[in-house]
């Protein structure tokens, strides 16, 4: 457990790193580095995001499912981890 | 019309609306009653036992059948008293009644017997229970009524109330209605998950209408006869026009009068349900199909376990990272736990249970290498040779490099092309090294690094060796595996209270990594698991080296004599002047391969005349400092001592050495390798002059090429040009 919460602490204060969530399946914010709005703005889009691309690859093939997805936008990066129970979400601004 | 004789009949009537008061329902039944007292018996089928009849007609019921003003229990009868009320659609089968506690009745008494004396008189059988439908079920056990319209109403009424008690059941429908209400019980979410069969049968076919054909066949056995009587048809067609046998006539006939008759249903309860097809859904539903065989309780016990091992795994892990900054992270981190504790435990322990899976630790991993990657890509792609990602604003970003320039950075990365390794190398025209990233985190502050070794299979790993080079102050060791894809952190961390002093992976089972102790310990570490054990450690073997181990090297041994296949041995040289071989069987084993002694003394002694500490001068031994292994033959290897000598030996031979070179002052690190410019070998040897010597090693070995640089390991990269 001391080992997750370090590894957390790590991501936070890597270069350019803007925010850090955990949130469970319900959208509820489990770790958050950011307020609590924003963070549940994000992780409710986010989420119904992650259900299209897991469908979308399914559909391309059953056997295969979604690992990781990643957002690169005009200031920022969100890095998402998609779990069936957890999204694990990450706001990079890789160009700071 | 005969009454219906003495018996009860079960009455389909109504007692539905338990409150209702039918003050309605009496005052025009009191007028309509007296009336119709005839039978109606005809149409009677449901007999039970006791003795009267009795109606109870609920206003509702009353208002929904829509019939006329006499309603209800209407007879019809024609201009002769011919009994013409219609028949009802439905028949209650008398076998359905049971003996239900009568409570409805039992309570409405009051309100019922006030109607049974308006109503009693007349109904047989009222209520066709195809007029109300599903409403007319009430069945009183009751008797009928054999009295003719003429009776008194308090005679009635004391029928009434004597029946009231006797009826056995009311098994009103109403009461089953009633029933049916409150056993819609509230469903349990096993019960929504439960895997329901529902069997679909065919019923039996019913006809709603019946249009026979008019058409034969004409290969039909009737078809002759049918033909004819076409033609006849035709014929007579054809004759009527102008025949006299055919007269056109008008005529009126009586039209019935028509009758419109009302019929409801139960309100049909519809729902909408929809669903989107997906490939992934019709291939999960068959897979779960399969899966379902599978006892539950064995995922129950999976995750069991599950649970339990990754934190026994967090528990093992991790003894050096408890800073300062940890302890603050996780106060904040239990105040946030604090806010969140607002929920319910189910979903703090779910919570938890997420934090602490594996999957959520792989997928922390994951994001930091990504995270690495954004912010290194430059570097890693230049390692790589890939192309870097030029990010679309101007400015350019990150830079360990001394200019800023864009133009720069791609200049540096063509002459990287040609200097990956770590090492330098001397060449005629002066090359330009970029540094690119160092690997460097808080656990590595203040440490020298004493050792470096690469994986062989896998090329982005690096174990590095820390420890401390004055040797009066001799603090606690590490080493680290570190990975090119994080260049913050390691991903492994050793521990050791002793100084690391050699590394080195090991090529059968990449996955071992050995490493040296400034306190003579050797031990042997899979960086496949966490954990933080040595999986071999040397500290109780009685054969462990007493003074620092200098380097370490898996070395593949042709082991033909023994009738082993290759296998591969590990072989160290250390200060207190012993280079050993370390066996695996069941724990390190070792044997001797050779004793350096000192040249200059003429003395052989061994056996148990060692001196403690390794770096003694007294000792009759040559504190060793390095070897270097033939490359195909692993019986010959080169070994280097502090005095500055170079001595050719042999595995099979432990006492002797096969030649001696010498020209180097102390402490030497040496490597072997084949030359790839020429074709004889070429020994690489720098010492602590600062001198690094290339020796051809023909029969006398001369130094081809030696130049200024001051280190303390020489290790060659992977991909190193070696200077002929």
């Amino acid at each position: 457990m001391a080992e997750v919460e370090e590894t957390l602490k790590r991501i936070q204060n890597h270069k350019g790193v803007i925010g850090t969530m955990v949130v469970n399946a319900e959208g509820i914010p489990i770790r958050t580095t950011l307020d609590n709005s924003t963070t549940v703005q994000y992780a409710g889009l986010l989420h119904q995001l992650t259900m299209k691309a897991r469908s979308t690859v399914r559909d391309i093939d059953p056997q295969n499912d979604l690992t990781f997805l990643r957002i690169r936008s005009k200031k920022h990066e969100i890095m998402v981890a998609p779990d069936k129970e957890y999204l694990l979400i990450v706001i990079q601004n890789p160009c700071e | 019309m005969p009454i219906s004789p003495v018996e009860s009949r079960k009455q389909p009537s109504l007692a539905l609306n338990v409150g209702s008061q039918p003050k309605k329902s009496i005052s025009f039944t009191g007028s309509v009653k007296r009336n119709q007292s005839k039978g109606y018996a005809g149409a009677n089928q449901s007999r039970m036992g006791t003795s009267r009849i009795l109606t109870i007609l609920p206003e509702t019921k009353v208002e929904k059948m829509n019939i006329s003003a006499t309603k209800l229990v209407s007879q019809v009868f024609d201009a002769h008293g011919v009994d013409v009320t219609p028949r009802p659609l439905y028949h209650p089968d008398p076998h359905l009644v049971s003996g239900k506690p009568n409570k409805l009745l039992t309570s409405q008494e009051g309100s019922f017997v006030s109607e049974f004396v308006g109503s009693h008189t007349l109904y047989q059988n009222t209520l066709n229970p195809s007029v109300l439908g599903l409403f007319t079920r009430s069945v009183f056990g009751s008797s009928t009524v054999s009295k003719s319209s003429a009776s008194t109403t308090e005679s009635i009424a004391e029928d009434l109330e004597e029946t009231s008690y006797k009826r056995e059941g009311l098994t009103s429908f109403t009461d089953l209605r009633v029933m049916r209400k409150t056993t819609g019980k509230i469903l349990t979410k096993e019960d929504l998950e439960k895997i329901v069969e529902i069997i679909l049968t065919e019923t039996e076919t019913l006809r709603l209408f019946d249009l026979p054909t008019v058409v034969i066949s004409v290969e039909a056995e009737e078809a002759a006869k049918v033909i004819q009587r076409n033609k006849n048809y035709e014929n007579l067609c054809r004759n009527r026009l102008g025949n006299d046998l055919y007269v056109e006539r008008m005529m009126q006939t009586i039209n019935g009068a028509p009758k419109n008759k009302d019929v409801q249903c139960d309100r049909i309860i519809k729902e909408d349900k929809g669903i989107m097809s997906t490939a992934w859904d019709l291939y999960d539903s068959y897979n779960a199909l399969e899966l379902s065989s599978v006892p539950v309780r064995y995922s129950t016990v999976d995750l069991s376990t599950k649970a339990s091992a990754p934190s026994k795994d967090q528990d093992q892990r991790g003894p050096g990272s408890t800073t300062e900054k940890n302890s603050e992270a996780s106060s904040i981190m239990e105040i946030e736990n604090v806010i969140l504790a607002k929920m319910h435990d189910d979903q703090e322990d779910h919570s938890d249970a997420i934090l602490k899976s594996e999957k959520f630790q792989q997928d922390l991993f994951f994001m930091e290498r990504v995270l690495m990657e954004n912010i290194f890509q430059p570097k890693l792609a230049a390692y790589r040779q890939l192309p870097i990602l030029k990010e679309p604003e101007p400015e350019e970003l990150e830079d360990f490099s001394e200019s800023e320039k864009i133009e720069e950075i791609e200049e540096d990365f063509k002459k990287e092309e040609e200097e990956i390794e770590i090492n330098e190398e001397q060449s005629i025209i002066p090359a330009n090294l970029e540094r690119l990233w160092s690997f460097s985190c808080d656990l590595t502050k203040g440490l020298n690094v004493s050792s470096l070794a690469w994986n062989k299979t896998n090329p982005d790993l690096l174990a590095v060796g820390y420890g401390h080079f004055g040797f009066k102050e001799q603090k606690k060791g590490l080493a680290c595996c570190w990975s090119i894809k994080n260049p913050m952190w390691p991903e492994r961390i050793y521990q050791s209270p002793y100084g690391v002093t050699a590394v080195d992976f090991s090529v059968g089972a990449p996955n071992l990594l050995a490493v040296g102790y400034h306190n003579g310990t050797v031990a042997i570490y899979n960086v496949q698991s966490n954990s933080s054990v040595p999986v071999l450690d040397s500290s109780e073997s009685p054969q462990k080296h007493l003074g620092p181990v200098w380097q370490l090297q898996w070395i593949e041994q042709d082991r033909g004599t023994t009738g082993d296949d290759k296998r591969e041995i590990l072989v160290s040289i250390s200060a207190d002047g012993r280079i050993s071989k370390w066996v695996i069987r069941k724990g390190l084993y070792c044997h001797d391969l050779m004793r350096l002694k000192r040249t200059t003394f003429g003395s052989n002694k061994r056996g148990g005349e060692k001196e403690k500490k390794g770096e003694a001068l007294i000792s009759r031994q040559a504190p060793g400092m390095c070897f270097a292994f033939h490359p195909k033959d692993t019986n010959i290897y080169l070994a280097g001592t502090e005095e500055g000598h170079i001595h050719k030996c042999s595995c099979s031979y432990n006492e002797q050495y096969l030649d001696t070179y010498r020209g180097h002052k102390l402490r030497m690190r040496a490597e072997w390798r084949f030359g790839t410019f020429t074709p004889a070998h070429c020994l690489l040897v720098g010492d602590s002059d600062g001198q690094v010597a290339v020796y051809e090693l023909r029969n006398i070995p001369t130094a081809l090429d030696s130049g200024r640089r001051d280190m303390i390991d020489t290790l060659l990269g992977p991909s190193s040009n070696q200077p002929g």
